[in-house]
């Protein structure tokens, strides 16, 4: 009992310089403040983008073959449909997160390690939250894109052309803000790995 | 003392462990996360439905399979992925609990996984879960009718694959937490 008591003591005593090392590799740097601008842009942009996607077309509407056709104005805009609701709302959330957690992460210079903690969890909870809508949003515009022959849900894209590629540059920078928080998470993990 | 001086010189590792629950912890989600995938998975592959139908101006016999739709055949594939992962790693962390020296490592390790399978998983559920509720509400704007009325047991298949798949992101969710609880208690200030 002794013996192993010597170890560990004198373990945690040469360790010190190494684990001095871990906690500085935890703390905040500029790489976690320039990631978290980065996300905070990049989301901001994608809810400005999506929201602001708005397209409207005069529809022929065959109801017989002896009426002429009805022209009716059709508008795609992103509240009528709620994957693309809650794919404006997740971004919303990353964003305001994105925005909170900088000014916290710039005022707490890595004083406090439980800081790092509590951000990485969040920053968890957000890579799902963002993950979630943007497969909400990108299963919605291949539904769109293709359409489903075997429900009989036709293809709107080829008829609404900008709104969908308006869509999908919003799902794409919506997709690298969340690989920016991905990130967030993974490398200053990855950094302790390669100095533990 | 002799021995124990080498022992101790060989090692670079961090102090023995505190976190010994924390490991069993970690085998109990992974585990979970491998029930959940293995439950969506077998449900959404069960889901098959074969209805009468009017379809494009005749009664015809009409059949729902998940594979119609990308979604979720990218679902199918996705908790494909996150089983294998929750097997593999479940394996590794039982493996780790009796070599406490690579604890530390593998926890590091484990993180950065958990987060990709995290970002699959999530996504999966998200696309699923949406176009499941287009099939079920339809959507008048798009001219899009809601099929659960008639593919009923389908939809309570989905219904119920897509629940699983968000406990299993939940659990992923924790197991991140869990990897990020017990570095903070490891690193010191």
């Amino acid at each position: 009992m002794e013996g192993s008591d010597y170890y560990k003591r004198s373990s945690y005593e040469v360790e010190g310089a190494e684990s001095k090392e871990m906690g500085k590799a935890v703390s905040m740097s500029a790489y976690d403040l320039v990631m978290r601008v980065l996300a905070f842009v990049l989301t901001l942009s994608a809810a400005i983008v999506i929201a602001a996607d708005k397209q409207t077309k005069v529809i022929p509407i065959q109801l017989s073959d002896s009426l002429p056709p009805l022209y009716v104005p059709l508008t795609a805009k992103w509240n009528q449909m709620s994957a693309i609701l809650y794919f404006l709302v997740t971004n919303a959330i990353a964003c305001t997160y994105g925005a909170l957690s900088l000014v916290v992460a710039l005022v707490n210079r890595g004083k406090s390690k439980g800081l790092w903690t509590l951000m990485t969890v969040l920053d968890a909870i957000m890579v799902a939250l963002l993950f979630s809508g943007n497969g909400a949003a990108a299963a919605v515009g291949v539904l769109g894109y293709k359409g489903n022959s075997h429900v009989n849900w036709k293809k709107v894209c080829n008829v609404f052309d900008k709104f969908c590629g308006q869509m999908a540059v919003s799902i794409g920078v919506s997709l690298i803000g969340s690989l920016a928080f991905l990130l967030l998470v993974v490398i200053p993990v990855v950094r302790l790995h390669r100095r533990a | 003392m002799a021995s124990t001086d080498i022992e101790y010189k060989s090692s670079s590792t961090p102090p023995p462990p505190a976190g010994v629950d924390y490991f069993k912890v970690d085998v109990i989600l992974r585990f979970l996360l491998l029930a959940a995938s293995v439950v969506a998975l077998g449900v959404i592959v069960s889901s098959d439905q074969t209805e009468v139908v009017f379809f494009q101006g005749t009664l015809v016999p009409q059949p729902a399979k998940f594979k119609h739709t990308p979604a979720f055949v990218y679902f199918v594939a996705a908790f494909s992925v996150s089983g294998l992962y929750a097997l593999v790693s479940a394996l590794a962390s039982i493996a780790v609990i009796q070599k406490p020296e690579f604890k530390l490592k593998f926890l590091l390790n484990f993180i950065f996984w958990d987060t990709l399978v995290l970002g699959i998983i999530a996504s999966a559920t998200g696309a699923a879960g949406s176009v499941a509720y287009i099939g079920l509400k339809g959507n008048s704007n798009l001219g899009w009718i809601k099929v659960c009325n008639v593919y009923d047991k389908f939809c309570r298949h989905l219904a119920g694959s897509i629940a699983v798949a968000l406990f299993g992101s939940i659990v992923t969710v924790l197991l991140i937490w869990l990897s990020a609880f017990t570095i903070h208690s490891r690193v010191p200030k």
